[in-house]
C-alpha cells in the first residue's frame, strides 16, 4: 500500500529540513568567523586532546628559546670578561719579560710590580662580572661575589654549574669555574693565575738577580700555563655559545613544524568552508522555497 | 406480500442520515487535523436488513430480498498499536540520548577548551613560570610567578570542580522532580488510571470512547519519554502500563503504584539522570578522572620540591596552594644560584598531569559526541516512526475534501430520491381517481 502523506507530515519534515539546514549553516557560519573547525572538544576529541598537547610543546618550546637566549647572555658576558683578562695577562708576559731584560732599575721595577698587582684587581673584578645581577663566576652562589678586592685572593664561590634548559631533560652548563684559573692566591701556593701574579709582582719588588732569573723561567712557566687554561676556558664558553645559537635555531624549526601541525589540527580551512557555506546557504534557500510553495498547495485551492 | 408504500421514504432517510453523520466525521477530523495525539476516525457504514419478498411474487416466482437503505455501524479509530509501541520504544531511546547529550554537554563547556584560559594553558604557564624561575633562582619576581601561576590553576582545578558537581546536583533534583508527588510520572500515571476507569464504563456501555482513546495514547507517548513504557491492553478496555524497570507496574486498571524505585535500566529520560551519577556514570567518571590529574599534579610537583609541599590536598575540589613566594626553592641546596629543582619541574611539561588533562578534554569531548551522534540516529528513526504513524492516523485535507464532495452529493442524491418518491405519492394521492375530471 502507498503511503498516505498528510499536511502535519509535510510540515513536519519541512521543518526538520530547515532546522538541519540551518544548523549546518550555523555550523560553518561560526567556523568561519572563529577560524577554528574545534569549538569544543566534541567537535573533533583526539583533535581535542591533540591541540592540548601542541600548544604545550609550543610553550614549552617558548620557554626553552628563551632559557637558550638567557645561557647566550650569560655565555656573552662570561667571554667578554675572560677577554679582557686574557689581554690583562698578555700585558703581564710582556712586562715579566722586560723586567728580566735588565735594563730596568729597581724604580722602574717597581712601578712595573705596581702595575701587575692593579692588573690582579682588575682581574678580580672582571671575575666578579654580574649578568642580571647574578655573578657568573660564583658557580651557584650567584649572590656573592666570587673574589674580594684588595690582598684576599680565595674564591669565595663553588664549584657547582649553572646550567640552561634548552629541550625536555636537555640542560646545557652556562657557568664558567674561574677558580681553575685564578686560584686562591699566594698563600695558598696553587700556582694558578692569582698566586702566578702576586709572585711575580713579589720578584719584581725584590729585584734581586735571582728573582729576576725566576721571571723568565717559573713565573713565565707559570704564566704560559695559565694563559693556555684560559684558552680551554674560553674555547669550552665559546662551544657552550654554538650550542645554544644552535638549540635556538632548532627550536625555531620545530616551533614552525608544531605550530603548522596545530594549525591543521585546530584551524578552519578557510576555503573548503568557504564552498561548504555557499552550498548550505543554497541548501537553506532551497528547504525553504520548497516549503513555502508545498506547504501552500492544497485541494482547497482548488474547489469552488 | 408487496412492499410498503412507504419504504422508499425510509430508504432515503436513512441515506440522509447515514451521509449526514459521515459529513460530520469529516468535519470533526478537519477541525481536528491539527490536534496532537488526534486519531482519524471513519464512518463505517452497512446496508439495512432488507425485506424479504416471498417466493411466488415476483414475475419469475422467487423470491427476493430488497435493500432498505444504509445505517452507520461504527464510527472506527484509525490506529495501528505496532506502530505505538515502536513508537515508545524509540522515543525512550531518544530522549536517554538527548536527555545525556544535554548534561554532558554543559559538562563540556565547563571546561572551556580549547581555549587560551583552560586550565590547560594554566597549567603551561605554571610550568613555563618554573622555567623562568630555573633562569632566575634568585628573582622574588620569578618566585611570585611561581606561586600566582600555581594559584590560577588551582582555582580553576577547584572551579572545574565545583561546577561538575554542581551539574550532578542539578542532575539529581530533576530526578526528584520528575518523581515527586507532583511530578510528570505521577501526573501522567494518575490521568492514565482514571482515563482506564471512564474507558471501561464507556465501553461496558456499549460507546466507542474514541477521544479518549487519544487522550490516553498520547499520555503515554509523553510518558515514554520519561522511561520505558510497556502497554498491555486488558479485555476490559484498560491499559496495563509497566514503566522503566519498575518492579510493578505503574498503572493497573484505575489504581496507580508510585512511587517505585527505578534505576538506570529504566531507559528515557530517568534513566539517562540516573545512568550519568551512578558510580559507573560519565558525570562521575569525568569527576574522578579530575581528581586523579589534581593528584597527579600535586604529588608530581611536591615529590621535587621537597623543601615545602607546592600543594595541599588530594582531589580536585580540595587542591590549594600550599607556599608562600619565600618558601618557593628552585635549589635543594643553599647555594642561592642553583636551579635544579626549578629546571626538573619545568620538565614536568608534557608529563603524566597534563597528559591525564588531554586523556580527561578528549574523554569529555568522546561522551558528548557519542551522544550527539545518538540523538540524531534516534530522531531519524523517530521521525520515520512518526510519519508511519501520521501515515495511518494523521488527517490528510485533501483525502477530507474528496470524502466530503463525496458525502454531500450522497447527501444531495438522497434527498432527490425523497422527492422522486414524494411525487409518486403525490400522483398516487391527489390524482387518484380524478380521470376525466
Amino acid at each position: 500500500m502507498d503511503q498516505r502523506i498528510t499536511p502535519a507530515m509535510i510540515t513536519g519534515s519541512t521543518v526538520n529540513d530547515i532546522n538541519s539546514a540551518l544548523t549546518a549553516l550555523e555550523r560553518s557560519s561560526s567556523e568561519l568567523s572563529s577560524g577554528k573547525k574545534i569549538l569544543e572538544p566534541s567537535d573533533d576529541p583526539y583533535g581535542a586532546s591533540q591541540v592540548i598537547d601542541l600548544q604545550s610543546q609550543l610553550d614549552g618550546l617558548s620557554s626553552f628559546a628563551a632559557n637558550a637566549k638567557d645561557g647566550v647572555s650569560w655565555a656573552t658576558t662570561s667571554e667578554s670578561a675572560m677577554q679582557n683578562i686574557s689581554e690583562l695577562m698578555q700585558r703581564v708576559r710582556t712586562v715579566t719579560v722586560q723586567a728580566s731584560n735588565g735594563t730596568y732599575n729597581q724604580s722602574d721595577l717597581n712601578s712595573l710590580a705596581t702595575e701587575v698587582t692593579q692588573i690582579a684587581e682588575t682581574i678580580k673584578q672582571d671575575a666578579n662580572v654580574q649578568y642580571a645581577g647574578q655573578y657568573v663566576f660564583a658557580g651557584t652562589k650567584t649572590t656573592t661575589p666570587p673574589y674580594q678586592q684588595g690582598e684576599t685572593d680565595t674564591y669565595a664561590g663553588n664549584g657547582e654549574t649553572v646550567s640552561r634548559a634548552i629541550g625536555p631533560g636537555a640542560a646545557v652548563t652556562v657557568s664558567t669555574n674561574i677558580s681553575t684559573l685564578l686560584g686562591n692566591g699566594a698563600e695558598s701556593k696553587d700556582g694558578k693565575l692569582l698566586d702566578v701574579l702576586r709572585t711575580i709582582s713579589q720578584h719584581l719588588t725584590e729585584g734581586t738577580a735571582e728573582s729576576k732569573a725566576a721571571l723568565t723561567s717559573t713565573d713565565l712557566k707559570g704564566l704560559e700555563a695559565n694563559i693556555e687554561t684560559l684558552s680551554q676556558l674560553q674555547s669550552v664558553n665559546g662551544s657552550t655559545t654554538d650550542q645554544l645559537k644552535l638549540a635556538t635555531s632548532r627550536i625555531e624549526a620545530l616551533q614552525g613544524a608544531i605550530s603548522t601541525t596545530l594549525s591543521n589540527t585546530e584551524d578552519a580551512n578557510l576555503a573548503e568552508t568557504s564552498i561548504a557555506f555557499s552550498n548550505e546557504q543554497a541548501a537553506y534557500t532551497a528547504a525553504l522555497r520548497a516549503g513555502a510553495t508545498i506547504v501552500q498547495e492544497s485541494l482547497l485551492n482548488f474547489l469552488h | 406480500m408487496s412492499i410498503p408504500t412507504l419504504q422508499g421514504l425510509q430508504t432515503a432517510l436513512s441515506g440522509l442520515l447515514a451521509e449526514q453523520q459521515a459529513l460530520d466525521i469529516t468535519g470533526n477530523n478537519i477541525a481536528n487535523s491539527n490536534t496532537e495525539g488526534y486519531t482519524r476516525e471513519s464512518v463505517v457504514m452497512q446496508p439495512s436488513p432488507p425485506i424479504v419478498i416471498p417466493a411466488l411474487s415476483t414475475k419469475t416466482g422467487e423470491g427476493a430480498q430488497l435493500g432498505t437503505g444504509v445505517s452507520v455501524a461504527t464510527y472506527t479509530r484509525i490506529r495501528n498499536s505496532y506502530l505505538d509501541a515502536q513508537y515508545r520504544t524509540q522515543n525512550s531511546a531518544l530522549s536517554a540520548s538527548s536527555t545525556q547529550a544535554e548534561e554532558l554537554a554543559q559538562a563540556q563547556s565547563a571546561f572551556n577548551e580549547p581555549s587560551s584560559t583552560g586550565i590547560a594553558s594554566q597549567m603551561s604557564a605554571f610550568w613555563t613560570a618554573w622555567s623562568s624561575l630555573a633562569n632566575s633562582p634568585t628573582s622574588e619576581a620569578a618566585k611570585q610567578g611561581v606561586v600566582s601561576a600555581a594559584q590560577q590553576l588551582t582555582t580553576s582545578i577547584n572551579e572545574l570542580s565545583g561546577q561538575l558537581t554542581t551539574i550532578s546536583g542539578q542532575v539529581g533534583e530533576q530526578v526528584s522532580a520528575l518523581t515527586g508527588p507532583s511530578g510528570e510520572v505521577q501526573n501522567y500515571a494518575s490521568q492514565i488510571a482514571q482515563l482506564n476507569g471512564q474507558i471501561k464504563l464507556a465501553e461496558q456501555a456499549g460507546q466507542q470512547p474514541n477521544s479518549m482513546l487519544d487522550q490516553r495514547d498520547l499520555l503515554l507517548d509523553k510518558l515514554s519519554s520519561l522511561a520505558k513504557v510497556t502497554v498491555s491492553q486488558q479485555p476490559d478496555g484498560t491499559d496495563t502500563v509497566s514503566f522503566g524497570d519498575a518492579s510493578k507496574p505503574l498503572v493497573e486498571g484505575t489504581s496507580v503504584n508510585w512511587p517505585q524505585t527505578i534505576t538506570a535500566a529504566a531507559g528515557g529520560q530517568l534513566g539517562a539522570l540516573l545512568g550519568l551519577t551512578s558510580p559507573t556514570g560519565a558525570l562521575t567518571a569525568l569527576g574522578s578522572s579530575l581528581d586523579s590529574v589534581a593528584n597527579t599534579l600535586a604529588a608530581s610537583v611536591n615529590a621535587l620540591h621537597n623543601s615545602t609541599p607546592i600543594f595541599s590536598g588530594t582531589t580536585a575540589a580540595t587542591l590549594k596552594v600550599a607556599v608562600t613566594a619565600a618558601q618557593v626553592k628552585a635549589s635543594a641546596s643553599e647555594a642561592a644560584g642553583g636551579n635544579a629543582v626549578a629546571l626538573a619541574i619545568a620538565n614536568l611539561r608534557g608529563g603524566a598531569a597534563e597528559q591525564g588533562y588531554a586523556a580527561l578534554v578528549q574523554q569529555v569531548g568522546a561522551s558528548v559526541r557519542t551522544a550527539h551522534d545518538e540523538e540524531a540516529t534516534g530522531k531519524t528513526t523517530l521521525t520515520t516512526i512518526g510519519n508511519q504513524r501520521q501515515s495511518v492516523s494523521g488527517v490528510s485535507l485533501d483525502e477530507e475534501m474528496t470524502n466530503l464532495i463525496s458525502f454531500q452529493r450522497g447527501y444531495q442524491a438522497s434527498a432527490r430520491t425523497l422527492t422522486a418518491m414524494d411525487s409518486m405519492l403525490e400522483t398516487l394521492i391527489e390524482h387518484t381517481g380524478q380521470v376525466g375530471l
